[in-house]
C-alpha cells in the first residue's frame, strides 16, 4: 500500500529499523498488557498473541499471528484485561501456557487450546445484606421494603453489597418483583474483576523457569497463584486499585512488585510484606511502567517521564513533546542493551536510556500497544499495534548501534534563526536627517499647534456648556438626558425622542419642548409641546412628525429645546441632522 | 436507538456463549488431576459454568445440558469496564473513554461510581465545571467513604470560585484520610484565595510534611511573595530546587527572586541550571539575557533571544530587551525598530517609553525623544530619572525654562541620584546661575558621601566623577568629595584602558550600579557619539520596581531597562554641554 511505501521511504537512510511488515487493517483493538510473544509451540518459532478487544463490547477474540500472518484466532468470553505467556511445568516439551484475564476470570490456554479457569475467590458478603435476602426469599418483606433496607446497608456498612443487590437497586418499581423471583434462590456472591496481570518466576532465575501469575483486583489486592495447582499462594493489599504492574525477582527468594495505581501513586510491594513498602507519589496519573535494571521508569500523563530508584527516590525527569500512550522494555540480551520504549500521541515511538533519547521512530498512526523482543526467529523485533487497528512489525538492524548520547540537538534550532526586523529605508533615514537639523522648529510648530488644539477644544466645551448643547443637562434640579431617532425615508419623518429623568429619586415637572427649523423646508404640526411629570428613571418616547417640503433632494439641522418654564435658557439642546428626503426623489 | 443496539450486542454475546462453553467444559474434563489441591474443585465447576449462569451448586457436565430459562442470568459485576474506562481517560483518548462510560452508565443505571467518576472529570477538562460538579457529588453519594469523591467535589467548587464552600469539603475529605498531601496542599491554595494567609502556610507545611511536591513548593513561594516576604520564599524555593533540581519553574524563579534582591551572582546561577535542563525557557532567557545584556555582552544575549523570539514572538519585554541590545551594539535604527515593535505590543508600558525617549536622545532626535518621554512621564510621574531626561531634551529643543522645571521636579522627587543633580547643576551653569548651580554641586556631594557612607565599596563612573571634577574647577569649589580622596590618577588610568575592560572583570553582581549609573554623566567632555558607544552600565537593581512584583515575566524585563536608563544620563551631560 501507499502508506507501507512511505514508511519505507523515512526509513532508508540511517534508521536503524528494517520494516518487516505493516497492515494498516489488522483491525487490532489492544494493549500493551494484551500483547505477549510466545514461543508457543516449542520449537524456537515465537508467536506474536494478541488479546483483541474486538468492538469493544464484543467480537473479543485471542488472535496468534506468525510471521506476517494470522495463525490461529478464537473467541474470547469477554473483554481480556491483560495477557502473558508462561511455563506452568516442567513437562517436556516446555511449551508455555497463555493466561488471559477476563472480568473475574482467567483462561488458561496450552497449545492454543482451552485448559483451565482460574476464578477469583469470592469476597466477603454482608451479613445482612444476607439476612434481608432470606427474609426476601421467605417473602417475609415486600420489594419496596427490601430496597429501603438494601439501601440503608449501602449508605453505612463497611462491606458494599453486592452485585445482586446493587442491580436490585437499579429497578424501577414494576421490575423489582420478578427480580426477586428470578434471582432470590441465587446464593449472594461478591466478585471483583482482574485489572493488570503479571508473571514472577516460582524458584528458578532462569529464562525457562516454571512461574507463577501476579495478578491485580478492583478490588486493590495483589494475587500470586501457584503455576500448577493455581492456588493462591500469597494475597497482598493495596491502597487503591492497581493499573499496572511489573514483577521481579523469584517468590521463593525475594521479590519486587512495583504497582502503578489510579490514585497515581506507585507502590513497590516485596515478599513477605502485605503493605506495600515503598510510594512513590507522582503528580500525574502514570500511563506506563517500567522497570530496567534496578530503576523504575514511569511515562505520566503530564508528558513526562521519571526515573525513580526501586525505593522510590527520584532519578530525573524527561520532558516529551507529546502525550504517552504506552511504555514498553526493550531487552537485547545478547548485546546486554537496555532501553524504553515510550509510544507518543504525536505518532512517534521515543526510546530512551535514563533520560537521554536515544533513538526516534516514527509510526503512521497512534501507537496503542508495543513489545519488543523475539518474533519468529528474530531476536530484535519491534511489534506495534496503531490506534486505527493497524500492526508494525519492525526489526532491528544487525548493524544499528545506539549512541548513550542524547540525541537531542545541543542549543535549540531556533537560536539560529534570523530575528525579524525591518531594514533601514531611504524615507526613515531622510525623516531622520530632518528632524536633527530642524528639531527645534518642529518642536516649536508642535507645541503651537497643540495649544491651539487645546484652545479650540477648551471654546467648543465651554459653548456647549453655555448653549446647553450637551444631550446631558446636569442642573442640580433637573437632571435630563436625551437622545433623538429620526425615522422614515421622506418626505414624512417620524421623529422621537427620549428623555428621561436621571435623578435619584425627585420627578422633574413643567418641562416643555420647541423646535426651531427652518420653515421653508420643514413643517411639523406641533413645534411646541409640554411634556408630563417625569418620573425618574423612566424613559419616555415622545413622537412628533416632521414633513419636508422641499423636492431638492437638500436636508437640514432641527433644533430641540428642552426648555423649563419660566426660565429662557434651555435645559438641553440637541441638533438633528435630518436625512434627505427620498421621497420626492422618486416622483 | 443505543438500546436496540445495547441488546443485540448482549444477544451476541450469550449466543457465542454457549459456543464456547462446550470448550470450556469439555477441557474441564482433562483439567490437572490435582485432586488435593484446595479450591480445585470449585475452579473445575466454575470453569464448567459459562458467564450466563452462576449456579455453583449443579455438578460440572450435567449442568451444562440443563434447560437455560430456569437459570437466573448472570449479573454482571459493576466495575468490569473500570480498567478500560482508566486506560482510555490516562491516554487521554477522552472520546472512546466518553463511548465507554456511555454504555456502562446504560448497563448500570448511573450506579457505576468510576465511571461516574471518569465522565465527571472529562467534563472538567472540557470546562463544564457545574455539571462535573454535580456528578461528583453523585459518586460521592453513591460511595460515601471515599475521599477521592470528596476531594474532586471540592475541585470543582474551587474551581467555580466558591473557596469557602470548597475548603468545608477539603475538610471533610481530610477526616476521611489524615494523610493525604493532597488535601492539606489544596486548602492551602483555597486559603490563599480567601486571603487567610496564616492557615494556607499552616497548610501547605502539613502538606510539605506529608509529601514533598514541587507544586506545594511553589504555591508556598507564591504566599510568601502575596505577603511581599521574599527571603521567606527565597527559603522556600532554596529547598525546592534542593529537592527537585531539574525543575526549570523552581530554579527560574529562584533566579528572578535573587535578582530582585540584586544578588547577581546567585541569581545567575540558578537561571543557568533553568536553561541547561530547557534550553527554551522563556523565562529564564528573558532574565539571564538581560544580566548578560547589563554586561556587554550583546551577542550572547541576542542568541538567548532568538530563541526566545521564536517561541514567544509576541512579547513586549523580549522585544524591547532586544531592541537595546541593538542600542547597545549601537544598531540605533534596528533599536528603534525593535522598541517601537515592544511599544506597538504593550503602548502603556512607561520602560519601553524611556528607551525610546532615551534611543532617540542619542540619535539627537530630541523632538521624537520629547514624545516619547513625555508619555512616559505620564505613564509614570514619580520617577525622577524620567524628569531629567526629559529637561536633556528639552535643553536641546532650545526651551531652557520648561528644561528648568523639569530639572526642579527631577530634583524634588529625587532621593539618591548624585546624577540628577550634577545633569541640573550643568544646566544651571550654561545658564549662567552660578549660584544655584553651586547649590545643586553641594546636593550631589552630600548624595555622593552618604552613598560612600553606606557602602565604602561603591564604585563610581568615571565619565561622571570627571565631568563633577570639571565643575568644580568651574565653580571654583573645593573638592570634598570621596573620589578625590581615591586620588584621580587611579580613576584616570582606569578610564583611559577603557570602561569596558574595567567593567567586564567586575563579577556579576557587584552592587556598583549606582556609581556606574554616574559613570554615565562623565561622558559630557566628548562629543555624543563617543560617549553614546561608552558601554553599557552594569545592571542596577531595579531602583524602583516598576509595576507591582506581581508577576515573574514582569520582574525580567526590569533589569535590562534600568540598565538602559544609566546610559541615558551620560548623553544628558552631552547635551547639556
Amino acid at each position: 500500500s501507499s502508506v507501507a511505501q512511505e514508511i519505507k521511504d523515512t526509513s532508508v537512510g540511517r534508521s536503524k529499523w528494517l520494516d518487516a511488515h505493516y497492515d494498516p487493517v489488522a483491525n487490532l483493538y489492544t494493549f500493551t498488557s494484551c500483547i505477549a510473544l510466545s514461543d508457543l509451540h516449542g520449537d524456537g518459532d515465537n508467536k506474536l498473541v494478541v488479546g483483541d478487544l474486538g468492538t469493544g463490547v464484543c467480537n473479543m477474540k485471542l488472535k496468534v499471528y506468525r510471521g506476517t500472518g494470522l495463525l490461529s484466532e478464537s473467541t474470547l468470553l469477554d473483554l481480556p484485561t491483560g495477557l502473558v505467556s508462561f511455563l506452568m511445568d516442567l513437562h517436556e516439551p516446555r511449551t508455555p501456557a497463555i493466561a488471559v484475564a477476563s472480568g473475574p476470570f482467567i483462561y488458561v490456554y496450552k497449545n492454543l487450546r482451552p485448559y483451565f479457569k482460574f476464578t477469583l475467590p469470592s469476597l466477603e458478603v454482608n451479613p445482612l445484606e444476607q439476612d434481608v435476602w432470606s427474609q426476601a426469599k421467605e417473602d417475609r418483606i415486600d420489594p419496596m421494603t427490601l430496597k429501603e433496607m438494601l439501601e440503608g446497608i449501602r449508605d453505612k456498612a463497611e462491606i458494599p453489597l453486592s452485585v445482586k443487590s446493587l442491580r436490585y437497586l437499579m429497578l424501577d418499581l414494576q421490575e423489582m418483583e420478578a427480580f426477586v423471583h428470578l434471582h432470590k434462590d441465587q446464593p449472594i456472591r461478591r466478585q471483583t474483576v482482574i485489572t493488570c496481570i503479571g508473571t514472577l518466576k516460582k524458584n528458578m532465575a532462569d529464562d525457562d523457569a516454571v512461574s507463577c501469575l501476579v495478578i491485580g483486583t478492583e478490588n486493590s489486592d495483589i494475587y500470586i497463584l501457584d503455576p500448577e495447582a493455581f492456588t493462591i499462594l500469597c494475597k497482598m493489599s493495596l491502597p487503591t486499585t492497581p493499573t499496572f504492574m511489573d514483577v521481579t525477582g523469584q517468590f521463593d527468594v525475594e521479590f519486587r512488585i512495583t504497582v502503578a495505581c489510579r490514585n497515581g501513586n506507585i507502590y513497590i510491594l516485596r515478599r513477605d510484606s502485605p503493605k506495600p513498602k515503598y510510594c512513590i507519589e507522582l503528580s500525574s496519573h502514570p500511563v506506563g511502567l517500567v522497570r530496567i535494571g534496578r530503576n523504575v521508569v514511569v511515562g505520566c500523563t503530564h508528558e513526562t517521564l521519571h526515573g525513580y530508584t526501586q525505593k522510590g527516590k527520584k532519578l530525573w525527569t524527561a520532558y516529551l513533546p507529546a502525550p504517552v500512550t504506552t511504555m514498553a522494555l526493550m531487552d537485547l540480551p545478547a548485546r546486554a542493551f537496555q532501553a524504553v520504549l515510550v509510544a507518543l500521541a504525536n505518532c512517534e515511538v521515543h526510546m530512551y536510556r535514563d533520560k537521554n533519547l536515544i533513538c526516534t521512530i516514527k509510526t503512521p498512526d497512534v501507537v496503542t500497544s508495543i513489545c519488543f523482543g523475539r518474533y519468529g526467529r528474530e531476536d530484535g523485533t519491534l511489534l506495534m499495534t496503531t490506534k486505527g487497528g493497524g500492526l508494525i512489525v519492525k526489526i532491528l538492524k544487525r548493524t544499528a548501534v545506539f549512541d548513550d548520547k542524547d540525541s537531542a540537538p545541543g542549543p535549540p534550532i531556533a537560536q539560529s534563526i534570523r530575528l525579524n526586523v525591518p531594514k533601514k529605508t531611504k524615507l526613515y533615514v531622510d525623516q531622520t536627517l530632518r528632524e536633527r537639523e530642524n528639531a527645534v522648529a518642529m518642536h516649536r510648530a508642535f507645541q503651537m499647534d497643540l495649544s491651539r488644539l487645546r484652545l479650540a477644544t477648551a471654546r467648543a466645551y465651554v459653548k456647549a456648556l453655555e448653549s446647553s448643547l450637551t444631550p446631558v443637562s446636569e442642573s442640580p434640579t433637573e437632571p435630563l438626558k436625551m437622545n433623538a431617532v429620526v425615522q422614515g425615508l421622506g418626505p414624512s419623518f417620524k421623529l422621537t425622542l427620549n428623555i428621561q429623568n436621571t435623578a435619584a429619586c425627585r420627578p422633574v415637572m413643567n418641562i416643555a419642548i420647541s423646535f426651531l427649523y427652518d420653515e421653508h423646508l420643514y413643517s411639523m404640526k406641533t413645534a411646541f409641546f409640554k411634556i408630563p411629570l417625569l418620573v425618574p428613571g423612566l424613559n419616555y418616547p415622545i413622537d412628533t412628525f416632521v414633513e419636508c417640503l422641499s423636492d431638492k433632494g437638500i436636508s437640514d439641522i432641527i433644533k430641540v429645546f428642552v426648555l423649563r418654564e419660566g426660565r429662557s435658557a434651555p435645559l438641553l439642546t440637541a441638533h438633528i441632522n435630518m436625512p434627505v428626503s427620498e421621497g420626492f426623489a422618486l416622483n | 436507538m443505543l438500546l436496540a443496539e445495547f441488546q443485540r450486542k448482549k444477544r451476541v454475546i450469550s449466543v457465542r456463549v454457549e459456543k464456547t462453553e462446550l470448550t470450556w467444559s469439555k477441557t474441564s474434563r482433562r483439567c490437572p488431576g490435582d485432586g488435593s489441591v484446595t479450591g480445585s474443585e470449585e475452579e473445575r465447576r466454575t470453569m464448567a459454568d459459562d458467564t450466563t449462569k452462576t449456579d455453583v451448586q449443579i455438578p460440572v457436565t450435567t449442568d451444562v445440558k440443563t434447560p437455560r430459562p430456569k437459570k437466573a442470568p448472570e449479573l454482571p459485576i459493576l466495575e468490569r469496564r473500570n480498567w478500560l474506562i482508566h486506560l482510555h481517560y490516562i491516554r487521554k483518548d477522552y472520546d472512546t473513554c466518553k463511548a465507554v462510560i456511555k454504555e456502562q452508565l446504560h448497563d448500570t443505571r448511573g450506579m457505576c461510581e468510576y465511571a461516574v467518576y471518569v465522565q465527571a472529570l472529562i467534563m472538567r477538562l472540557e470546562g463544564k465545571i457545574q455539571e462535573s460538579l454535580e456528578l461528583f457529588q453523585s459518586c460521592a453519594i453513591l460511595n460515601p467513604k471515599s475521599s477521592d469523591n470528596l476531594k474532586q467535589v471540592a475541585r470543582s467548587l474551587f474551581l467555580l470560585g466558591k473557596h469557602k464552600a470548597a475548603i468545608a469539603v477539603y475538610n471533610e475529605a481530610g477526616r476521611l484520610n489524615q494523610k493525604d498531601w493532597e488535601i492539606n496542599h489544596n486548602l492551602g491554595v483555597c486559603y490563599i484565595y480567601i486571603k487567610d494567609l496564616k492557615n494556607a502556610e499552616e497548610r501547605l507545611n502539613a502538606a510539605l510534611q506529608q509529601n514533598k511536591h514541587d507544586l506545594t513548593f511553589m504555591m508556598l513561594g507564591k504566599m510568601h511573595l502575596l505577603q511581599a516576604d521574599t527571603e521567606k520564599a527565597i527559603e522556600v524555593y532554596k529547598s525546592a530546587v534542593e529537592f527537585s533540581p531539574e525543575n526549570t519553574e523552581l530554579s527560574g524563579t529562584l533566579g528572578l527572586l535573587y535578582m530582585q534582591l540584586g544578588k547577581y551572582q546567585k541569581a545567575f546561577e540558578h537561571l543557568g541550571n533553568a536553561l541547561t535542563y530547557d534550553p527554551n525557557n522563556f523565562k529564564a532567557i528573558l532574565a539571564a539575557g538581560s544580566m548578560m545584556q547589563a554586561h556587554g555582552d550583546y551577542d550572547v544575549a541576542m542568541n538567548k533571544y532568538r530563541v526566545a523570539a521564536h517561541a514567544v514572538p509576541e512579547s513586549p519585554p523580549l522585544w524591547n530587551n532586544i531592541g537595546m541590545c541593538f542600542f547597545g551594539k549601537k544598531k540605533y535604527v534596528a533599536a528603534i525598530s525593535c522598541l517601537k515593535r515592544a511599544n506597538y505590543l504593550s503602548p502603556f508600558d512607561w520602560k519601553i517609553l524611556y528607551n525610546l525617549g532615551l534611543v532617540h536622545l542619542t540619535m539627537q532626535q530630541y523632538a521624537s525623544a520629547f514624545h516619547f518621554l513625555s508619555a512616559a512621564v505620564n505613564l509614570r510621574p514619580r520617577m525622577s530619572e524620567l524628569y531629567m531626561l526629559l529637561a536633556v531634551a528639552l535643553t536641546n529643543l532650545d526651551d531652557a525654562e520648561n528644561a528648568r522645571r523639569s530639572y526642579e521636579q527631577a530634583v524634588q522627587t529625587d532621593e539618591s541620584d548624585p546624577l540628577v543633580n550634577l545633569n541640573f547643576a550643568v544646566f544651571l551653569y550654561n545658564q549662567d546661575d552660578k549660584k544655584a548651580a553651586l547649590l545643586q554641586y553641594q546636593e550631589m556631594e552630600r548624595k555622593v558621601n552618604a552613598q560612600v557612607e553606606n557602602n565604602s565599596n561603591v564604585e563610581f563612573d568615571p565619565e561622571m566623577v570627571e565631568m563633577a571634577q570639571k565643575m568644580a574647577t568651574a565653580l571654583q569649589v573645593a573638592e570634598t568629595v570621596y573620589w578625590n580622596k581615591a586620588g584621580k590618577d587611579g580613576k584616570n588610568a582606569q578610564r583611559s584602558s577603557s570602561n569596558k575592560a574595567s567593567r567586564s572583570q567586575q563579577p556579576l553582581g557587584t552592587n556598583q550600579t549606582l556609581g556606574q549609573a554616574m559613570s554615565s554623566a562623565a561622558g559630557y567632555s566628548k562629543n555624543i557619539q563617543n560617549t553614546a558607544e561608552a558601554e553599557v552600565n552594569a545592571p542596577s537593581p531595579p531602583p524602583d520596581p516598576p509595576g507591582d512584583p506581581d508577576d515573574d515575566d514582569h520582574d525580567v524585563d526590569e533589569t535590562p531597562e534600568t540598565a538602559k536608563l544609566k546610559e541615558k544620563k551620560r548623553k544628558v551631560k552631552a547635551a547639556a554641554e
